[in-house]
């Protein structure tokens, strides 16, 4: 696998920032918040479904970025990754700890403007958001639900199956075929609007 | 499971949406194969991408100051706990702790020279209150005299800039575009007044406080570019002003924008949208 998507900025300015707050740089802290709380806090309220637990599991996120920035290694990501992928783990965590998937999902199901697009609210730097939103309409859409059930739902594999009552095989397929479909997409179009970043 | 089996649970696994049994197994197999881990990451970096895929939303201005104070709060706890000041201050308490137990000697006005030095003491205690006072009355004073100077100071600079404007406004092919707050500012406004160089005076008012270490900043928009311009900061009422020059490029048909960044500006917008102008 050769693709490589190219963050919103320079992962160095990040990885400084992040060896900033390992030091105990509040500065430093505020800086790296003020940069990634709209993404974060959006992927938050659309996993949790709800700006209140979203703010309250930032808050932890931040928190925790603070005492474990220097356990940050460049060899294993991108400051990007490493936040995202801390915050979804702490959403998902949330989710599970609350038990409340259910009521949650039933909620989306009732509601779908739970999904809000505050078109007023999107930040100007919207590039990467138009790039993953059209390379994920583009897949089939059932792997498109396949994804999102994983990635926002915090579902397995085999809930997923359940909930679609789907045979595990063919979601496993899904999937599969959905994230390489899904890195040819970003890994081209990121490539032709930000340049060659491909190694 | 063979090697290509585990490859194959390498975009699930970044997911984290497989299920107990196959992460149980692909964590062992990720222990001694180096390819497999190296291309987790990459995986990962692609599922971290489908957060952009959430609709964008700010959270609100307390979830900052929170996770300040809070770590604030640990630090200086952190600090008091270990630093050398503390033990001083510790070992001081417990000095004052031993001279407090000392027993004290009952003492018995009796004597002429006992009533003078009490009317003696009480005089330095009347005259000790009224240099106090004194003290007081002039230290009041001096903070509002600072108070009104700098009052004065920020109205000489407004009525500066306001001048400036209509110099502006009145200059040969001036222009002028109305920015509208967004919904997460509907009552803010703004004008933004520019001659046929460029140069341009902003003048905002309705604007929300901005937190500590935050700033607007203003930004030209040309077909999807995005040019960065100064940031400022509103007074209490909200209301700011700016002096700028627009990029060349950006003199037709651009759309002019504020967005809430840190007080230093940034090269590339990373704020919500304040306040717009039309297309």
């Amino acid at each position: 696998m050769s693709v490589r998507v190219k963050p919103e900025r320079e992962p160095q300015l990040d990885v400084e920032l992040l060896h900033a707050v390992a030091r105990g740089d509040e500065e430093a802290l505020a800086r790296l918040y003020d940069q990634y709380r709209v993404i974060l806090f959006s992927m938050l309220v659309r996993i949790l479904k709800s700006r209140e637990e979203a703010e309250d599991v930032l808050q932890e996120v931040f928190l925790q970025v603070w005492k474990r920035a220097k356990d940050f290694d460049t060899e294993r990501g991108r400051p990007f990754t490493w936040l995202v992928t801390l915050t979804r783990s702490r959403a998902i965590d949330r989710i599970r700890q609350l038990g409340a998937r259910q009521r949650l999902a039933d909620s989306a199901a009732q509601n779908p403007a739970n999904e809000a697009s505050d078109a007023a609210t999107d930040t100007l730097h919207s590039e990467q958001r138009e790039i993953v939103t059209r390379a994920l309409a583009e897949l089939p859409e059932e792997q498109r639900r396949t994804l999102n059930l994983a990635y926002y739902e915090g579902l397995t594999q085999s809930e997923i199956a359940e909930q679609l009552g789907t045979p595990l095989g063919t979601v496993k397929t899904r999937m599969r075929t959905g994230m390489i479909k899904l890195r040819e997409l970003l890994g081209e179009q990121v490539n032709s609007l930000l340049g060659p970043t491909t190694n | 499971m063979v090697h290509e089996d585990y490859k194959e649970l390498l975009s699930a696994r970044a997911l984290t949406t497989l299920d107990a049994e196959d992460t149980r197994a692909l964590e062992i197999h990720l222990q001694t194969c180096a390819g497999c881990s190296a291309e987790l990451i990459e995986w990962e970096q692609i599922a971290a991408f489908m957060a952009h895929d959430a609709s964008t939303l700010e959270p609100s201005l307390e979830v900052r100051q929170r996770i300040l104070k809070t770590i604030r709060t640990t630090t200086v706890a952190s600090e008091t706990s270990q630093s050398p000041t503390n033990l001083v201050e510790s070992s001081v308490t417990r000095v004052e702790s031993k001279i407090l137990t000392f027993e004290r000697h009952p003492r018995t006005v009796s004597s002429v020279s006992g009533i003078g030095a009490i009317a003696a003491a009480l005089a330095l205690i009347a005259l000790l209150a009224t240099i106090f006072s004194l003290w007081q009355q002039n230290r009041t004073t001096q903070t509002l005299l600072a108070k009104q100077n700098t009052q004065l100071d920020e109205t000489n600079a407004q009525l500066a800039r306001q001048r400036e404007a209509l110099t502006l406004l009145t200059s040969p092919g001036a222009r002028m575009a109305s920015l509208s707050g967004t919904n997460i500012a509907p009552t803010a406004q703004a004008m933004l007044a520019y001659d046929k160089k460029g140069h341009a005076m902003l003048m905002a008012k309705g604007l929300p406080a901005v937190p500590n270490g935050m700033a607007y900043q203003l930004w030209f928009i040309k077909d999807g570019k995005k040019m960065p311009g100064r940031v400022f900061t509103p007074d209490s009422a909200g209301n700011g002003m700016l002096e700028d020059d627009i990029p060349d490029v950006a003199l037709e048909a651009a759309v002019f924008a504020i967005t809430l960044e840190p007080k230093s500006g940034v090269q590339a917008p990373t704020g919500s949208i304040y306040l717009v102008s039309a297309t």
